[in-house]
């Protein structure tokens, strides 16, 4: 009955973003999205933990149930304090990376989400909001 | 002058007192509206008498219904209607609503002369003169079929769209699952199929898909990736898909978009598919021993 | 070390992966398949994954390297069992695993070892 409808995860750790998935898992099951949206929104925060704890070294999971026009949803939100992302657009391209990735992270989870969106700026760290609404 | 009272649908008396002096053209108006209706194009204006008989037709007339006016005039306007209707009286009932109530109005299929149908709007009017005694009908006939043609479309669209939510997915045989595509496949509906499909090829532990797109009316690239995503999705679950059902169109508006599907095993037909199929299972079947 | 099992089923190299591992466990994956390959020689490694409920980016990319390693070393990898939630989630983010073969369950995938031919399901 007395369902939690927000949390937050540190993320300092490699294993923290372990944490971060099994947090939202619980949130986005509580908030009755079938299994396969379920296994969208987790990957797509795995992707944001992952990019806080590589560029930014350390940041917040903020996770919050939400309502609109009587839909429910589940919003995530990255907070850090880290270098910022200079150029957002070309940060969301496939396959631009400045680590050793694939660049596949931040445009992969705006795909699986319903909504992303990125504020950041150089020296003032990034902040990552996606949503993601039931459907019906 | 004072206007006598006369039945609400009646044609009005014409407004301008005759004792008003006269402009040249003013004194033409009389002979200028037969000349208007007679012109017109987009509307079939006839008058018909008491009993239905054509008494009047104009060029829209002839261009929607196909008779011209010296073939028509003084036919009864019952041979405007399909088989159907007149067996059930309905030109009569027309007439009779128009006189009782003043104005029928109808949408419903007409007949041509060459017979074939055209969908009508059609508005009767009754003709009364001053002292409210029926002289005859207007009628008003507007061709809508294309109208109605695009209607159509539409409906029939949104129906497959329901229909794809609502697509089987078919056992085929023991390692075999067939799903038969209708209609356009857009993102919602594509997600929806390849999640339910997946569940299905994993339930049944089925090898093999069989995607049969006969029914799928053109493909265009958007439906194209929709259709390598699934195939791609299945395969990560250890499945193969056939995709079958494509028509020689489709094979050239594929090529022409410049969509790659030489890494997907196609057939033209699900006949050639379910072969493919078979042979690809039989193989296995016999190797295992 | 990790929550991953690896045995050996007659000529093969049997992976067992957890529902949720942590990037260490993932990159420990690496590690042990291929000092197994090296001691053991098997013919191929088959890797379950059908416990698995997450494949980001970071253990899918582990996975297609581990098996370009595996290939270098002369055996075969075969994924078994992957979760359609899972190969929704994939396909949408745009992963691929490579050339990597695919297996409906482990027993399919020892079959296709044991017959030595491309998977039905094929990447060939
Ligand atoms: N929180 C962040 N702070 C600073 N830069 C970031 C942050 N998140 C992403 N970036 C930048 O955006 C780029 C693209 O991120 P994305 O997740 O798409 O790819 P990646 O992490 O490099 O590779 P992959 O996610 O495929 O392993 C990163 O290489 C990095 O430069
Ligand atoms: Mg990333």
């Amino acid at each position: 009955m007395t369902a939690v409808s927000q949390g937050e995860i540190q993320i300092a750790t490699e294993s923290d973003i372990l944490l971060a998935r099994r947090a939202v898992r619980e949130a986005a099951t509580q908030v009755g999205f079938g299994a396969t949206d379920v296994t969208r929104i987790v990957t797509a925060a795995s992707e944001l933990a992952r990019n806080t704890f590589l560029y930014a070294g350390r940041g917040t999971m903020h996770w919050t149930r939400c309502e609109l026009h009587g839909r429910e949803g589940l919003e995530l939100k990255f907070v850090d304090k880290g270098p910022g992302i200079p150029d957002i657009s070309l940060a969301l391209q496939e396959g631009y990376s400045t680590g050793k990735g694939l660049g596949m992270g931040l445009p992969g989870a705006k795909r699986l989400m319903d909504d992303m969106d990125i504020q950041s700026a150089p020296g003032h760290g990034t902040t990552i909001t996606v949503k993601k609404w039931r459907k019906t | 002058m004072k206007k006598k009272s006369r039945p609400a649908n009646s044609v009005p008396p014409d407004s301008t007192p005759p004792s008003s002096p006269a402009q040249p053209l003013q004194a033409r108006r009389a002979e200028m509206v037969p000349l208007l209706v007679k012109s017109i194009k987009d509307y079939a204006i006839l008058l018909l008498d008491k009993e239905g008989k054509v008494l009047t037709w104009n060029a829209g007339a002839e261009r929607i219904k196909g008779w011209k006016a010296n073939e028509i005039i003084g036919q009864h306007f019952s041979r405007f209607y399909p088989p159907e209707d007149i067996a059930r009286g309905k030109a009569e009932e027309e007439l009779r609503t128009a006189r009782d109530e003043g104005r029928f109005e109808d949408e419903g299929w007409r007949v041509r002369k060459d017979g074939s149908r055209f969908w009508a709007n059609v508005i009767v009017t009754a003709l009364r003169d001053e002292n409210g005694q029926l002289l005859g009908y207007g009628k008003i006939t507007r061709d809508l079929t294309e109208r109605r043609e695009a209607e159509e479309k539409i409906r029939k669209q949104s129906q497959e769209i329901l229909e794809m939510a609502t697509v089987p997915i078919v056992q085929a045989w023991e390692g075999i699952v067939l799903v038969p595509l209708v209609g356009m496949l857009d993102s919602q509906r594509t997600q929806q199929l390849m999640e339910r499909l997946l569940h299905r090829v994993t339930e049944t532990n089925s090898p093999i898909a069989l995607l049969d797109i006969t029914g799928v009316p053109t493909v265009d690239t958007q439906t194209a990736q929709h259709l390598i995503e699934t195939i791609s999705a299945v395969r990560l679950l250890g499945a193969e898909v056939i995709l079958t059902g494509v028509r020689p169109v489709i094979a050239q508006t594929l090529v022409h978009l410049g969509i790659d599907l030489s890494n997907v095993l196609t057939r033209s037909s699900l006949a050639a598919g379910l072969r493919t199929a078979l042979e690809t299972l039989n193989l296995q079947v016999a190797a295992k021993q | 070390m990790s929550d991953i099992s690896v045995i050996r089923v007659r000529d093969l190299l049997m992976v067992t992966l957890p529902s949720d591992p942590d990037d260490a466990t993932v990159s420990a994956l690496q590690h042990q398949v291929l000092e197994a390959m090296q001691k053991r020689e098997p013919k191929g490694v088959v890797l379950d994954i059908s416990a698995v409920e997450t494949l980001d980016s970071f253990f899918a990319r582990t996975v297609a390297e581990t098996a370009q390693m595996v290939r270098l070393m002369g055996g075969r990898t075969i994924i078994a069992g992957m979760r359609p939630a899972v190969a929704i989630t994939a396909t949408q983010i745009g992963l691929t695993l490579g050339k990597i073969e695919t297996a409906l369950d482990v027993d399919r995938a020892l079959e296709m070892v044991a017959r030595g031919d491309g998977n039905i399901g094929g990447q060939k």
